[in-house]
């Protein structure tokens, strides 16, 4: 079993980076870790970057989760290969460009691009967000998934994913105590549905839905609270249609043992329990 | 005995409308307060464990009332000469004004604001609980925010006769509290008289959103937040009421254990709202 022990950071192609660049620190608030030769890196916290932009095509998305050890990458490439996931072993200009010690890439049963990272960049430098959105840290990815079912059982068999809770056959998927730090949506295409930043209160979020209202960022969901997890949330678009959510107050799931996964309905009020509907094709039938 | 008359708490508000049964309509439909009595002319509504906290009156001759809970009827006596000595006429009602407000006996005067003020005493209460048509969530009559004169010479009446204490001023809004509440009355500066909002607490920031939403489904028109009060730190979401009077829910908010000194913020609108939200009421711009 391949031990995700965090998500690190989403790798983003743009054919617009400095417009990419203006939304990430003006209105989304991040802050530029450092700007490199067609990419940018973001800070989000406490890590040297979690979100990098770079010119390429905008169907490039990668999503790279951090395991504890160097020979966790060689037994998870093992046990990939073993399930006919083909494994590409990162070179060393690779890994730099990640600001990582050493990784693997390989795709998901959808087809998404997933990297296993070892020794991910921390940073001494604290976050400072071009704006105060009061962001904590990046902490979650939405994943297509052409098939919820398949892609469940592969997350849950092959990595230490388990389910929190589901909407509909969405399954929300924990890898340590926070409610869910990977969620599967149903969608035909691979692709990250979602980018996830923690705010610091559901002030932050409401401050945000009137900053970026008043910028005319598309609201596609909310301000809103989700019953899964609790938190109390926002989604908006980004460049090139990327979905990016704010929110606040995930549950905890601190005693595993206790935890039953709970199972929501596939509508607006499985999303959303103020009464907020979805304009996200992924969250409607 | 001190001059000033002491105020129990905020009982109730008496409007005049002109369209009764709409009126009652929005009241018990749109707010989600409880139809407790209706005769000809009037309709009660309750909303906490007071027997009513809103009366609307056939006809806009009607006008409004606020009426204030004193101690006894040695109270109410003090309250009459205070009010008499400070030029203002005031009136005793009969046994039958007494009967349509449930109270045993009451003093009205005439505020310059167009409104009048009910000390009551004796005014009844309910064994039974607020249950209201919709889960509104609503705890009870919060506040009043009144328009009044544009150079806040009104305010003294409040501070001076009333006992009231100003928590906090927004530029000339005065936020006056009588008990532990930041405040029972709020005095804007207007060009308009009479009654702003009438504002009603709810549980929580969950029932502020639901509401929210409730009310946009509804086709009620929105006019103030959702945001969060710079001064009292209360949620709100107002609505346009019958007769160009409002309702507000507001939820959290600072209680006051101990005296505190007035504070002045500035005349902007990041005082009235701390998360950024647009008003249409020129009081709150």
């Amino acid at each position: 079993m391949i031990k995700l022990a965090d998500v690190s950071y989403v790798r983003l192609g743009t054919r617009d980076l400095e417009g990419a660049t203006h939304f990430a620190t003006e209105y989304l608030g991040l802050d530029v870790a450092e700007r490199a030769k067609g990419s940018v890196y973001f800070k989000s916290d406490e890590r040297e970057h979690t979100l990098c932009y770079f010119e390429g095509d905008p169907g490039d998305q990668v999503v790279c989760f951090e395991v504890e050890e160097q020979f966790h990458l060689d037994e998870a490439a093992a046990q990939l290969e073993a399930l006919g996931h083909p494994v590409r072993r990162g070179t060393a200009s690779e890994a730099a460009l990640r600001k990582v010690h050493d990784f693997i890439a390989f795709r998901d049963p959808t087809g998404n691009p997933i990297e296993l990272a070892w020794r991910p960049g921390y940073s001494g430098r604290r976050y400072h967000g071009a704006r105060d959105a009061g962001i904590t840290g990046f902490s979650h990815v939405g994943l297509c998934s052409s098939d919820l079912a398949r892609d469940e059982a592969f997350w849950t068999k092959v990595t230490n994913a388990q389910v929190s809770d589901r909407i509909g056959d969405a399954p929300l998927l924990r890898i340590d105590e926070v409610h869910h730090t990977i969620a599967l949506f149903p969608s035909a295409k691979p692709g990250i549905q979602h980018i996830n930043h923690q705010v610091e209160t559901g002030d932050d979020i409401m401050r945000s839905h009137q900053f970026l209202k008043d910028r005319q960022v598309r609201m596609v969901f909310g301000p809103g609270r989700h019953p899964t997890s609790s938190a109390k949330f926002l989604y908006f678009e980004g460049p090139e249609g990327m979905v990016f959510e704010y929110s606040s107050g995930v549950r905890e799931i601190a005693d595993e043992l206790l935890w039953r996964e709970r199972q929501f309905m596939f509508e607006p009020k499985g999303f959303c329990k103020w009464g907020a509907k979805p304009n996200i094709a992924e969250f409607n039938k | 005995m001190s001059d000033a008359i002491t105020i129990e708490q905020l009982r109730y508000v008496r409007l005049g409308t002109a369209d009764l049964k709409g009126a009652a309509d929005f009241a018990s439909r749109i707010l989600g307060l409880q139809l407790v009595d209706r005769t000809e002319t009037s309709a009660y509504f309750r909303s906490d464990y007071r027997d009513h906290t809103l009366v609307y009156v056939d006809g806009l001759d009607a006008g409004q009332a606020i009426g204030f809970e004193v101690r006894d009827p040695d109270a109410l006596a003090h309250a009459e000469r205070v009010l008499q000595g400070a030029g203002f006429a005031t009136t005793r009602g009969d046994a039958e004004a007494c009967a349509i407000r449930k109270v045993r006996q009451f003093v009205s005067f005439r505020m310059a604001g167009g409104y009048d003020i009910e000390l009551v005493v004796r005014p009844l209460e309910s064994g039974w609980r607020y249950h209201g048509p919709r889960d509104a969530g609503i705890t009870g009559l919060e506040a009043i925010a009144l328009r009044g004169a544009p150079d806040a010479s009104d305010q003294q009446v409040w501070t001076k006769l009333l006992g009231g204490k100003v928590s906090d001023w927004v530029g000339e809004a005065a936020y006056i509290r009588f008990d532990e509440a930041h405040h029972r009355i709020a005095v804007h500066p207007s060009q308009e008289k009479g009654i702003l909002s009438i504002e009603f607490g709810v549980e929580d920031v969950d029932l502020v959103m639901q509401n929210a939403y409730h009310l946009r489904g509804a086709q009620a028109r929105i006019v103030d937040g959702p945001g969060r009060r710079a001064t009292s730190q209360q949620l709100f979401l107002s609505v346009a009421g019958p007769d160009g009077v409002n309702f507000s829910y507001v939820a959290e908010g600072e209680r006051l254990a101990s005296p505190r000194r007035a504070r002045q913020f500035p005349r902007k609108r990041e005082s009235f709202c701390a998360w950024g939200s647009d008003t249409q009421l020129p009081e709150y711009q």
